[in-house]
């Protein structure tokens, strides 16, 4: 700054003395020129040693290393100082050339000519090239060029970097306080710190500095007084073409310098006319010289504007994006001139080229714009910039603009929903996720082991000695559902293995859904684990497990032990007769239990069947009766466990066959044993069976031992419960279903009679169905003689069983009539007993029958829906009678009913009666009479 | 006649009755007649058509002589279940 300053301390000096005595720019001349006689010898004053070394201090004409790196700072500052000192340049250049005028005129008018200012003038052009630039560029450019630089300069210093301007002069200011000396000081010191490091890079600089500066110092340093800074061409390695070129400058100035040099030393030793001679010669050197020097001065400004322009650019280009769009527009409004175009009026096809590119790529598709638009360059480029971030923003304004209200609000919602739906989908998601988390937070707590150890010790439970048994109640009602629903009866819903147990596995399955599936997998499961356990049990063998048991048994049956037994009655003497609690103990020996009980039975019949004692025996008492049965129901119980099991064995082995077979008739033959059917009739009153029949269990178990029994045994029952009809309970005591009020005698009566209609008559029907005339006829006579018929017909039972019979020759004869040719019809000698069969039937019932359908007065007198249906079977048998009437029976028939006809049809017709249904009941009945005589109630006019 | 074979242990003489018309005294003066149907060895029993009949002694000691008023009340029911521990005796219907 030192020695930038020099020059300016000359100017500034001088400005100040101009400003002091308000003289002509003229007397300035004489103190700063050194060529006259009074100039004060400042400039050797000022001559100090190690200036040579000032050149490696501040940067010389050697090159400069790439590893400069300056600071966009320091850059700013550089464009802040150019223009300053071309400002000040502008400002003063013009003084300044008029003082050279002036100087050139005062030595022309002094001791030497224009040989003398030429010299002065060239040392003040031949300084530092950085020196010499703006006083050439002012003399090269025409003046208007120097205002648009010094006016853009100055805009571009207002604009961002008015504080750094401003700083600008203090400094100057302040070298202009400080002494020369100091500085130099200043500055020698640090050149000396440097100089030790710099030596050996720079010594050929400093040879050559030291042949020319043991003659020359003084102008040498002048030379070289512009720092290292102020070199824009130094500041960045982008320029060492020209650096260099700047040397060869420099080399050349300093040639010149030399010359000068010794031209002044010359005219400092006062030999003149060798010394006008020799710069005669010298000038004419000179001269060549500076124009070949103006030649390349003229490069380098070209280059230097060129170097400015593009530091301009550059310090721009950060702003650009900074720059506001009505900065722009003042802009605009301030260089109307510009060449560039408007905003409004950019070519489209410009607009799109500039919107593909980034205000950052511009630059080197104008670089060939800007080297030719030169000095206008920056601005242009600087507002094209500006511009075109503008209309970038404009395009992308446009751009979102472009589609219509509708369109962008239609793009909207539909990125709103899409969004939504988005989040919705992502919520249920998580919601889906958080829920799966939370289920499966146990997951895996049990591993399978686990699972089917649990599994295994659940199914132990369920494994019994006899699944059917066990799960009696279940697997009955399992079994009628289904056959309810029409599946297959055979169905097999225990699961068995071995022979030592099964499971019940209960009902069928129904309904859909996850059930289902889960009882099948249970049911997979547990065949699974049967097997497994059947597996283990057949390689038992094999491991040489003979010690299992050896310390005893657990009970693996504990489950069962809860609640205590009351009574703990030991079953030493055990038979099939055992309480519930002992089954399981008892089973065991039931077999052979069983078997000493029909031994017993056996010989109890043989005693009684035997043919030589035909002493009456007290008739069974109900005790024995109900002894007898229970035995008989156990016997039931085995035979039907035989039945479901005989489908298993359908399959297997001729001689597993054989074993059913012959345990199942052994057990049949047990049960016909035990029913005393063969006792004979006479042996007891009642007779036994009739006995056994008597309770309503006794009733019950015929219709569970008749599909078990022949045809023939059955035929046997039917003859036997004809034969000894009359002795039955519900005959003897019928009477008592007749009288009108209520008790538990009447009631259980009623329950007998209900369970042998309900169970007897059933189970005998398929008998009497089948059943040929000679049969029905030979039964009819049996039940004739044996029974007194009147007693017998006042008796439900008894009115059924005729009825039967009746209805059942009534169908033989309609099935002779209608097919007489076939071949499985009643054969002659059963059609001549079937023509006696009314003959038989026709002396007794006749009147009885009217007598019984005319003397009931209770059921008569009392008309309720009770007594008209207990009266349908009445009127049933009347009508079966009468089909077999002869004429003259019909007739008779027909006056015994008459009273009760017209009556029951009386009432029907005239309303006596309490409802519709019985009604319709009493003109049923009379109907079924009357239809059986061809004649209808319709018919009846009372 | 031996049919005294079939019956070893007093439960086989109620086993005898079941699905017959049985008499059941219970505690609390209290009587029962209905079909059974079935039982266990709490003597806990299931019946049917069942006529209970309770006397109530009203007065007991009221009076000087000491005999109160007995009032028997009869109730039926359908099904019932009755729990062994009242259970004092079970008996076929006594025949007239």
């Amino acid at each position: 700054m030192s020695f930038f300053g020099f020059e300016q301390n000359d100017r500034l000096q001088q400005e100040k003395q101009r400003f002091r005595e308000g003289k002509l720019e003229q007397e300035d001349l004489a103190v700063y020129t050194w060529g006259e006689d009074s100039y004060d010898g400042l400039g050797d004053a000022l001559q100090e040693g190690g200036d040579e070394l000032n050149d490696e201090t501040f940067g010389g004409t050697e090159q400069v290393g790439k590893d400069f790196d300056f600071t966009q700072q320091t850059l700013l500052i550089d464009d802040q100082l150019e223009p300053l000192l071309v400002s000040s340049d502008n400002t003063f250049k013009q003084p300044f050339a008029q003082s050279d005028l002036s100087r050139d005129t005062a030595n022309a008018h002094g001791t030497q000519a224009s040989s003398s200012s030429r010299p002065g003038q060239s040392l003040w052009d031949e300084k530092s090239p950085f020196s010499v630039l703006p006083r050439s560029g002012g003399t090269s450019r025409s003046p208007a060029d120097h205002v648009r630089n010094g006016s853009v300069s100055s805009s571009n210093l207002a604009q961002s970097h008015s504080p750094s301007a401003s700083a600008a002069p203090q400094t100057t200011s302040q070298t202009g306080v400080r002494t020369l000396q100091d500085i130099e000081a200043e500055m020698k010191a640090v050149a000396i710190a440097q100089r030790m490091q710099n030596a050996a890079v720079t010594q050929r600089q400093q040879l050559m500095q030291e042949q020319q500066h043991a003659q020359q110092p003084h102008h040498y340093q002048q030379q070289r007084s512009a720092p290292p800074r102020m070199h824009p061409q130094a500041q960045s390695p982008r320029f060492h073409q020209q650096l260099q070129q700047q040397q060869l400058i420099q080399q050349q100035q300093l040639r010149e310098q030399q010359l000068h040099e010794q031209l002044q030393l010359q005219f400092r030793q006062q030999q003149m006319l060798e010394q006008e001679r020799e710069r005669m010669l010298q000038e004419a050197q000179l001269q060549e010289q500076i124009r070949e020097r103006q030649l390349q001065e003229l490069q380098l400004q070209e280059q230097l504007r060129l170097d400015q322009m593009e530091r301009q650019l550059r310090s721009q280009r950060p702003d650009i994006r900074q720059h506001q769009i009505i900065q722009n527009h003042q802009h605009l409004h301030q260089r109307p001139s510009s060449d560039l175009p408007l905003p409004g009026t950019i070519p489209p096809q410009q607009l799109v080229q500039r919107r593909q590119q980034s205000p950052a790529f511009i630059d080197p598709h104008l670089q060939p714009q800007y080297q030719q638009k030169g000095q206008y360059m920056p601005q242009n480029i600087q507002l094209q910039q500006r511009l075109l971030s503008e209309m970038a923003q404009a395009e992308f304004m446009r751009d979102m603009q472009a589609v219509s209200q509708a369109e962008q609000d239609a793009l909207q919602a539909e990125a709103m929903r899409r969004i939504m739906e988005t989040e919705r989908m992502e919520e249920k998601r998580r919601r889906k996720a958080a829920k799966i988390a939370h289920m499966s937070r146990y997951n895996d707590l049990m591993t399978q082991s686990d699972k089917d150890f649990i599994t295994r010790i659940q199914v132990s439970q369920l494994v019994t000695q006899d699944p059917y048994a066990d799960d009696f109640y279940a697997q009955v009602y399992s079994a009628i559902v289904r056959s309810r629903l029409g599946l297959q009866p055979s169905d097999e819903r225990v699961l068995k293995f071995g022979a030592f147990g099964g499971v019940g596995l209960g009902m069928g399955q129904k309904g859909a859904g996850r059930r289902p599936s889960a009882m099948q997998k249970m049911e997979q499961q547990v065949e699974r684990i049967v097997h497994n356990a059947r597996q283990r049990e057949q390689e038992k063998p094999v491991n040489h497990n003979n010690l299992q048991g050896a310390l005893g048994k657990t009970s693996g049956r504990s489950y069962k032990a809860a609640p205590r037994q009351l009574l703990q009655v030991d079953s030493s003497n055990s038979s099939s007769h055992a309480h519930i609690s002992k089954e399981d103990a008892i089973r065991k020996h039931g077999e052979g239990a069983a078997k000493e009980a029909a031994k017993i039975g056996a010989e109890a019949l043989g005693v009684t069947a035997d043919p030589d004692d035909t002493a009456r025996r007290d008739p069974l008492s109900t005790k024995e009766a109900l002894t007898i049965l229970e035995y008989l129901y156990d016997l039931v119980l085995d035979i039907e466990q035989i039945r479901r099991e005989q489908s298993g064995l359908d399959a297997e082995g001729t001689e597993a066959a054989e074993t059913w077979n012959k345990r199942y008739s052994e057990l049949v033959q047990q049960l016909w044993d035990d029913l005393r059917v063969m006792v004979p009739l006479e042996t007891s009153n009642p007779h036994p069976f009739i006995s056994l029949i008597a309770p309503s269990k006794g009733k019950k178990l015929l219709p569970r031992i008749s599909r078990h029994l022949s045809s023939q045994q059955m035929l046997t029952v039917l003859t036997l419960l004809v034969a000894c009809f009359s002795q039955m309970d519900i005959v003897v005591h019928a009477s008592i279903l007749d009288v009108p009020e209520e008790s538990t005698q009447q009631q259980d009566l009623e329950r007998q009679t209900q369970a042998f209609l309900g169970s007897v008559v059933q189970s005998i029907l398929p008998v009497i169905a089948k059943a040929g005339l000679r049969l029905v006829s030979g039964l009819l006579g049996l039940l004739l003689e044996r029974s007194d018929i009147v007693s017998v017909t006042q008796t439900r039972p008894g009115l059924a069983i005729l009825t039967l019979f009746l209805s059942r020759v009534e169908l033989i004869k309609q099935s002779m009539s209608t097919a007489t040719e076939l071949s499985e019809l009643p054969t002659q000698d059963e059609t001549e007993q079937c023509a006696l069969t009314p003959q038989l039937a026709l002396p007794f019932p006749f009147g009885t029958h009217c007598r019984r359908a005319g003397c009931r007065p209770p059921n008569t007198v009392a008309p309720t829906l009770h007594t008209e249906t207990l009266d349908q079977p009445v009127w049933q048998f009347l009508a079966a009678l009468a089909l077999h009437a002869t004429n003259e029976q019909q007739q008779a028939l027909v006056t015994a009913l008459r009273e009760k006809v017209l009556e029951n049809v009386a009432s029907a017709n005239k309303g006596w009666v309490a409802d519709e249904d019985e009604r319709r009941a009493k003109l049923g009945n009379v109907n079924l009479f009357l239809h059986a005589l061809g004649l209808d109630s319709s018919q009846i006019s009372i | 006649m031996d049919t005294s074979a079939g019956i070893q242990e007093p439960f086989d003489l109620i086993r005898l009755s079941l699905s017959e018309r049985v008499f059941v005294k219970l505690r609390g003066d209290r009587e029962l007649t209905g079909i059974l149907h079935a039982y266990d060895g709490h003597m806990n029993l299931i019946l049917s058509e069942v006529e209970e009949t309770i006397m109530l002694v009203d007065g007991a000691d009221s009076g000087p002589s000491g005999q109160g008023i007995v009032n028997v009340t009869k109730r039926k029911m359908e099904m019932l279940f009755v729990r062994g521990d009242g259970v004092i005796l079970v008996s076929p219907p006594s025949r007239t």
